[in-house]
């Protein structure tokens, strides 16, 4: 057993009959490994991990939950309008980040043989964008437009697009060209063969990206009242402040029975569009 | 010349009227008007409005130095070393988790009853929003970058999870009876027939996660629990434009360099499968 825990580090050669000398594969993994460790320990000295005052401590997070636990049911009343709103900045905010991207992404595609320099300044600043939460774009509409729901619309719009973009863009790339270089013979402008012979091939992908961004946005758009950009969040934050556990509870419950519900039904539907 | 043009009518005509799709079109356009009316409230953009958006455009452009050569503990580098620490901590600990909970939930390896309460385990966890895992871990072991790692980590365990059940249930079961045959003991067997078929595909998996994370991370600050977010967030409140843009062009560079390099490595992981 010791043995084999060795060998791992270092590979054994093998004499053979013949006196051929047989050398195992040299192997990087359980170095990795090691570094990894050490790496994640250094990690912990700087994020002052400590488990004496996690188990000492645990006794509040399950108190934290007991409080929540019956939810307060009268509260529903304050709650709907909130949680309505979270959903249609979700829902509008999805709705037109995708629908910009869909004729962006046609131009940002590398198989039309478009303008290079175009396509490579775009790309690039959308994978910066990219990067960036959607609560950042929140903070800063809700600075610059004022709070309220249109910056967390605006700001999951902005989101959507950079990512639905880049999804598009790359299934574009791998359609069958035949029918679009077909429908070019006939004279058909450049927007008109992209809209009937790309476009049919991406549609069910298209909408299961629809419903993917929609499902990720829904995630995210509770959060969005944080720094005043509308829906459940702002709800959150102020009875976190007032310490009504009992109905920060039944938020909670709402949001996940509302991103189970949700997910369920995309998914369902994203197995029928990638079938048919 | 006169029937060549008939087929071409009759072909026309053959075609699918476009009006049923116009009308779907115009009647969601109506509703989204309908629900825009309803939740969005503009009052548009007043003067100051316009003043703040060009001087937050300024800032953005104009990083402060300060901040990024700054190695206190509010300089740029430190705090993008503990964003980092929180996102890959939270996905270690989170696959320590993770890899048993999906050994117990794979068909192939454990009865269907220890699956089902795995599986209904896993969804309760990816539906749990991650910011209210962070909240709930400020309140209880006060704020700092420990209760970003802990809420990270079960954060992770959802997704990661789900995704290495594929990958379990994909096993191939020959290659194990094989090395049975061939007389190897458990560890052997576990060496060479296990690890090897999943290793590259959970390290793709895992690097898919810690990408994720150090994006999620920046939110993780909003409920101070550590990391760059709360000085962003802060410095974006007060207007103090040219740090926030500080901040923000290490959060994209961090970003940038951690997807380059993560993708690279997965491209090669999946070429050396295939």
């Amino acid at each position: 057993m010791i043995d084999d825990i060795l060998h791992i580090f270092f590979p054994r050669t093998y004499t053979l009959g013949n006196g051929k000398v047989v050398k195992e594969k040299f192997n990087w993994a359980p170095y990795i490994t090691i570094a990894v460790i050490i790496f994640s320990i250094f990690c912990a000295m700087a994020t002052s991990v400590d488990i004496p005052r996690l188990i000492q401590r645990s006794d509040a997070f399950w108190d934290l939950i007991r409080e929540m636990m019956p939810p307060n049911w009268s509260f529903w009343k304050d709650l709907q309008k909130p949680m309505i709103d979270t959903i249609v900045m979700s829902v509008l905010g999805t709705v037109v980040g995708c629908l910009v991207a869909l004729p962006t992404s046609f131009y940002l595609s590398s198989n039309f043989e478009l303008n290079n320099v175009y396509l490579v300044g775009h790309r690039g600043l959308l994978s910066l964008l990219r990067t960036l939460p959607t609560l950042v774009y929140a903070q800063l509409l809700s600075i610059v437009i004022g709070t309220g729901t249109l910056a967390g619309t605006v700001s999951i719009a902005i989101f959507t697009y950079t990512i639905c973009v880049k999804m598009l863009y790359e299934q574009i790339e791998t359609v069958d060209m035949g029918p679009y270089e077909a429908l070019q013979s006939t004279g058909a402008s450049r927007a008109k063969c992209m809209i009937k012979a790309i476009y049919p091939q991406i549609r069910g992908y298209f909408w299961s990206t629809v419903l993917y961004c929609f499902e990720t946005n829904v995630r995210s758009a509770a959060i969005l009242g944080y720094v005043g950009a509308g829906g459940i969040g702002v709800q959150i934050n102020e009875q976190l402040t007032w310490r009504r556990y009992g109905n920060t509870g039944l938020m909670v419950l709402v949001l996940v029975i509302t991103v189970v519900i949700i997910e369920t039904i995309s998914r369902e539907l994203r197995k029928k569009l990638v079938q048919g | 010349m006169s029937s060549k043009q008939l087929t071409v009518q009759s072909q026309l005509d053959k075609f699918p009227s476009v009006l049923p799709k116009f009308i779907i079109g115009l009647l969601s356009f109506v509703v989204f008007y309908i629900l825009t009316t309803i939740t969005i409230s503009f009052k548009g953009i007043n003067e100051r409005g316009i003043l703040i958006a060009i001087n937050a455009f300024k800032g953005l452009f104009n990083p402060s130095m300060k901040v990024i050569t700054d190695l206190g503990q509010y300089g740029l580098l430190q705090m993008l070393f503990e964003t980092l620490a929180i996102a890959f901590l939270g996905t270690v600990i989170g696959l320590v988790f993770a890899i048993p909970l999906a050994f117990l939930a794979s068909r192939n390896m454990f009865p269907k009853w220890i699956n089902n309460i795995c599986l209904t385990l896993i969804s309760i966890i990816r539906a749990f929003p991650s910011f209210m895992l962070g909240i709930m871990f400020v309140k209880s072991i006060g704020p700092g970058a420990f209760a970003g790692v802990l809420s990270m980590a079960i954060g992770s365990i959802g997704m990661l999870s789900k995704l290495i059940i594929e990958v379990i249930e994909d096993l191939n079961p020959g290659i194990a009876e094989a090395l049975d045959a061939a007389g190897c003991s458990t560890f052997e067997k576990i060496r060479y027939g296990l690890i090897p078929q999943l290793s590259s595909n959970i390290i793709s998996i895992v690097l898919y996660r810690l990408d994720i994370n150090v994006k999620n991370a920046t939110i993780l600050g909003i409920v101070q629990a550590g990391g760059i977010g709360a000085q962003l967030m802060f410095a974006i409140g007060a207007r103090r434009w040219s740090d926030a843009g500080a901040m923000l062009l290490g959060v994209i560079v961090m970003t940038v360099v951690l997807e380059y390099f993560s993708t690279k490595i997965r491209t090669r992981l999946a070429g050396q499968k295939g």
